[in-house]
């Protein structure tokens, strides 16, 4: 007996784009242009898109946090810039061999293949990963290509379940058939290619417990559905991931986190993007995600208030604060994409109201209650957050 | 009640030799070390003298015999002119006899009792003539044994002897044999008398052999031998009623005027006229009954209103003819009231400002080459001040060397002349250590003087040194002095901090340099791999592009420190 259904599966929108040779002739290109400045006597140097909050913007048309156009001149000539010039190509040169070698490193392989003392002193290429990583991140903002276009990940996090079939290298596998435990979500997903996708939408879920309680009630297989968990803080290959799914697939993604100012900020990273990764926000937000939960309303229309927990830090009224989460939630009430009635409203009542609510407070009700009453309740009304 | 010509049976008169023996503190004799220091003292500075007025560039070698327990031999022998035979006793036997005792002349020494004093320690330690042995580069040399008969002032002659000089060795050996005397290598010890004479001295050889047989040689380093000081008559400003009074007791000009005019630097015909108002406006200020107003005139004096001050007086003519009177009076009929009204008056007028040509500074290349002969520093500088006046009359002249680095140890060391002569005893009271450290020495990029590899000499140079006291060992505090000798170290300093900075500076350019150079294998191995060309290749495009940016950068650097 179908229902009739309030999210749906779109037309995709994107294609499928993967191509190392693009790295390859950009690494190539920039080795040739100092190669050539240092041939005619210029101190060479890479333009570097600058990072931080002063080079980010929120783009109101297409609703995701970018990159300003700001640059910083890293030249060879500088004793402050020479030991970065130096690690910037000895990273091109890495990332080059990775590439055309159809192999991957992780950050901290990348950290120890090239870490080694410079002959004739005592000074390491590079003392630490912290040297490393931030290079890697340069080398994304100028040669506009992600980390993972280049091989280099990041520790894997997170996992998916549902009925779709994800082409892998040489391996094929439908991911609601790997065991209550779905099937973890790699550094990068470049490479993927879905083969087939059965569901109707994708449901973002911040804690893995949620995940595991609404895979052993068998949601996704009732709604048709993909729950992908972030565990916490979104990793960059789950966040492309979810993109891929909405641009390629057409998936509706709905996010459900904690009612806190933790959970909206993972919801509102998702959505537009992070300040640290704005170069990126092309290839890793989807501002169409929606937010499904858990709201300050919830609390009152599901009789949740015994199992909400206060919030921490000292209230904007009280003398000393802002401080804590009310600050956070106060700075979150600033941001360009929370400027909603709906979402103004939440924020200020969770102000307000001084206590924020897990997604884990719905197992008051019963066991059953997320996966049977909650989620398919508010989803197949349209109850969601912009 | 005794009788007076009871008490007067006692009473004997000293002779000046007698009077010596008995205070031998006040000529430097005091304490084991420093008495021997003064005997090399006054034996070096009588042939630095006497090589310096012949011409004759200095070859000077002291040696130190140890005889037995607090009992040494002092041998000074130099290539200076020799000494007449005749005049051998008045050289080392007479008291207050010498070519400078009685002229205003900057002098090392300064009474003429130096080496017949050394003489007279000698002989009432060891009791021992004095040997010496001298040749004016004749076809003889003598050789006589000094002693100096205390009563009567006077040297004798004990033994004499004539030796032929084929060679025609010239120059004046000593040998003094001393007691109650050590020799120690310490501060206030010869050598490091001698090694100071010789850094103030760079033109003079110097030798040092030690009682255990050590030879020690501070070379020459100067060809220039200092032009032996000239005369210089006393400015007005600068003397003393009893200067006056005896200089004109002792004239052989036939007025007060022409003795004034001939026997004073600054005073012509026309100050005479000048001198006979102020005189006689001083007079009659002092008749003046109501002290107010004599303050004011004598004011107004001061301000050189004389010709009003005296019309302000009836029958003034009468007072000024007077006066005149005395300036046409033989000179020895002077009386020490007129005396003294001679130099309040010349307290009121202006004069000239003295003449300097007798002050001789090392002088600043001299000073560089001295310091850095025998201290071997990486940076040298001097300073020698314009002639300045203290006292409203005194010339004197201030110079400083610095040295800083090379061999030098680290700790502030400061080294004290006072006329050439180097000063080793009394440091803290000297003006010249209150001068170099006032100086804030950060400032010039000395961060910690006490651990800094600094040499500071300080010459002050003047006919008349104000010593703190008898021992000759500390300039008194006279602020103008001061004033000049903080000039000088500041304007050493500034240029050490010019070679400091310029040093940190190029430090800086090589570590600058080599960061970009340790980096080069680095980057080409990198783009060896990145570009597919040759890695030794691009080595060498980043090498010669680092050495040509340096060596334009240097240029640049050049041009700004010159146009500074």
């Amino acid at each position: 007996m179908p229902k009739s259904k309030v999210v749906k599966r779109e037309k995709p929108r994107e294609r499928f784009s993967y191509d190392p040779t693009r790295v390859l002739t950009k690494l190539e290109e920039y080795g040739r242009r100092v190669l050539e400045d240092i041939k005619t006597g210029k101190n060479p140097y890479f333009d570097i898109p600058m990072r931080g909050l002063n080079n980010v913007y929120f783009d109101e048309k297409r609703r995701v946090i970018r990159m300003g156009d700001k640059l910083s001149r890293r030249y060879f000539l500088n004793v402050a810039h020479a030991r970065k010039f130096m690690q910037t190509l000895l990273i091109m040169a890495y990332v080059k061999r990775l590439v055309s070698e159809g192999k991957h490193a992780s950050l901290r392989e990348a950290y120890y293949a090239n870490k080694h003392t410079i002959p004739g002193t005592k000074e390491n290429t590079f003392e630490d990963q912290r040297e490393s990583d931030p290079i890697i991140e340069d080398l994304e903002r100028m040669l506009g290509v992600l980390r993972e276009e280049m091989h280099l990940t990041a520790d894997r996090r997170g996992y998916i379940y549902g009925d779709i079939v994800i082409r892998d290298g040489e391996d094929e596998f439908n991911t609601s058939k790997l065991g209550m435990g779905g099937w973890a979500v790699p550094g990068t997903v470049e490479h993927l290619q879905f083969v087939e996708v059965n569901v109707d939408y994708a449901l973002v879920v911040e804690t893995a417990a949620m995940a595991d309680r609404l895979i052993e009630e068998k949601f996704p297989k009732k709604e048709n559905a993909l729950i992908i968990a972030t565990q916490g803080q979104a990793s960059r290959g789950v966040r492309r991931l979810i993109h891929r799914l909405h641009y390629e697939e057409g998936l509706p993604i709905i996010v459900f986190t904690d009612g806190d100012p933790y959970g909206w900020y993972i919801y509102s990273t998702i959505k537009q993007g992070s300040i640290n990764l704005a170069y990126l926000s092309d290839k890793l937000a989807t501002p169409e995600a929606k937010f499904v939960g858990m709201t300050m309303d919830d609390i009152k229309r599901y009789g949740l208030e015994n199992v909400t927990e206060k919030l921490k830090g000292i209230p904007p009224n009280k003398k000393g604060g802002p401080t804590g989460d009310y600050k956070r939630i106060l700075e979150e009430m600033e941001y360009p994409w929370f400027q909603n009635r709906e979402w103004q409203r939440q924020l200020k009542m969770a102000v307000k109201m001084g206590v924020r609510i897990e997604q884990q407070a719905l197992a008051n009700k019963s066991l059953e209650f997320v996966a049977k009453k909650y989620l398919p309740e508010k989803i197949n009304n349209g109850e969601l957050l912009p | 009640m005794a009788e007076a010509s009871q008490l007067f049976k006692e009473f004997k008169i000293q002779s000046v030799s007698e009077f010596f023996r008995r205070n031998a503190a006040m000529l430097g004799y005091t304490g084991k070390i420093r008495s021997l220091t003064t005997v090399v003292h006054e034996a070096v500075t009588n042939s630095l003298d006497a090589c310096e007025e012949a011409g004759i560039p200095p070859y000077i070698r002291v040696e130190i015999e140890e005889l037995g327990r607090e009992h040494y031999k002092v041998i000074v022998e130099d290539n200076g002119p020799g000494i007449p035979e005749k005049y051998i006793t008045h050289v080392f036997g007479k008291m207050l006899a010498g070519t400078k005792a009685h002229r205003n002349i900057q002098s090392r020494g300064q009474q003429g009792i130096g080496i017949s004093g050394a003489v007279m320690f000698a002989q009432i330690t060891s009791g021992k003539a004095t040997r010496v042995i001298t040749s004016t580069g004749g076809d003889k040399t003598i050789e006589a044994w000094v002693k100096i008969d205390v009563d009567k002032n006077e040297g004798k002659i004990v033994k004499k002897e004539k030796h032929p000089n084929p060679k025609g060795w010239r120059g004046t050996r000593i040998e003094l044999e001393v007691k109650n005397v050590k020799y120690i290598r310490s501060k206030q010890g010869v050598y490091w008398y001698l090694k100071l004479t010789a850094i103030a001295n760079p033109h003079a050889h110097i030798e040092l052999i030690e009682p255990d047989g050590k030879l020690i040689v501070f070379p020459r380093s100067s060809d220039y031998i200092p032009e032996p000081p000239v005369e210089m008559k006393p400015h007005p400003r600068g003397v003393l009623t009893d200067d006056v009074y005896r200089m004109a007791k002792k004239t052989r000009r036939n007025t007060v005027k022409r003795f004034l005019v001939g026997e004073f630097s600054r005073i012509s015909d026309k100050k005479i006229d000048e001198l006979i108002e102020y005189i006689a406006a001083l007079r009659l200020i002092k008749t003046e009954e109501d002290k107010n107003v004599q303050e004011q005139l004598y004011e107004r004096l001061m301000k050189g209103e004389v010709k009003a001050v005296l019309r302000s007086f009836r029958g003034y003519t009468k007072v000024v003819k007077q006066v005149a009177k005395i300036m046409e009076k033989p000179p020895e009929k002077l009386t020490w009231h007129e005396a003294e009204e001679i130099v309040e008056a010349f307290k009121y007028m202006k004069f000239l400002a003295p003449p300097t040509h007798g002050l001789r500074p090392i002088g600043e290349e001299n000073i560089e080459k001295g310091l850095r002969g025998i201290l071997k520093p990486e940076f040298v500088t001097a300073v020698t001040r314009p002639p300045k006046v203290y006292s409203g009359g005194i010339p004197f002249q201030v110079e400083v060397g610095l040295a800083y680095g090379g061999e030098i140890p680290a700790g502030f060391e400061l080294l004290r002349y006072a006329n050439r002569v180097p000063l080793l005893f009394d440091a803290g009271s000297c003006v010249t250590t209150l001068a170099a450290r006032s100086i804030d020495w950060k400032r010039y990029k000395v961060d910690d003087l006490d651990r800094a590899p600094v040499v500071l000499m300080i010459n002050v140079i003047s006919v008349h040194v104000p010593y703190t006291g008898t021992g000759k060992q500390s300039i008194a505090n006279v602020e103008e002095i001061q004033n000049e000798i903080r000039l000088a170290i500041m304007d050493a300093a500034r240029k050490l901090q010019t070679y400091l900075s310029g040093k940190h500076r190029k430090l800086y350019q090589v570590k600058r340099k080599k960061t970009f150079e340790k980096y080069v294998p680095e980057i080409a191995r990198a783009l060896s791999v990145l570009t597919g060309e040759e890695e030794d290749a691009i080595r060498s495009y980043f090498l010669t592009f680092i050495e040509s940016r340096f060596a334009t950068k240097e240029g640049e650097l050049n041009e700004v420190s010159e146009n500074a």
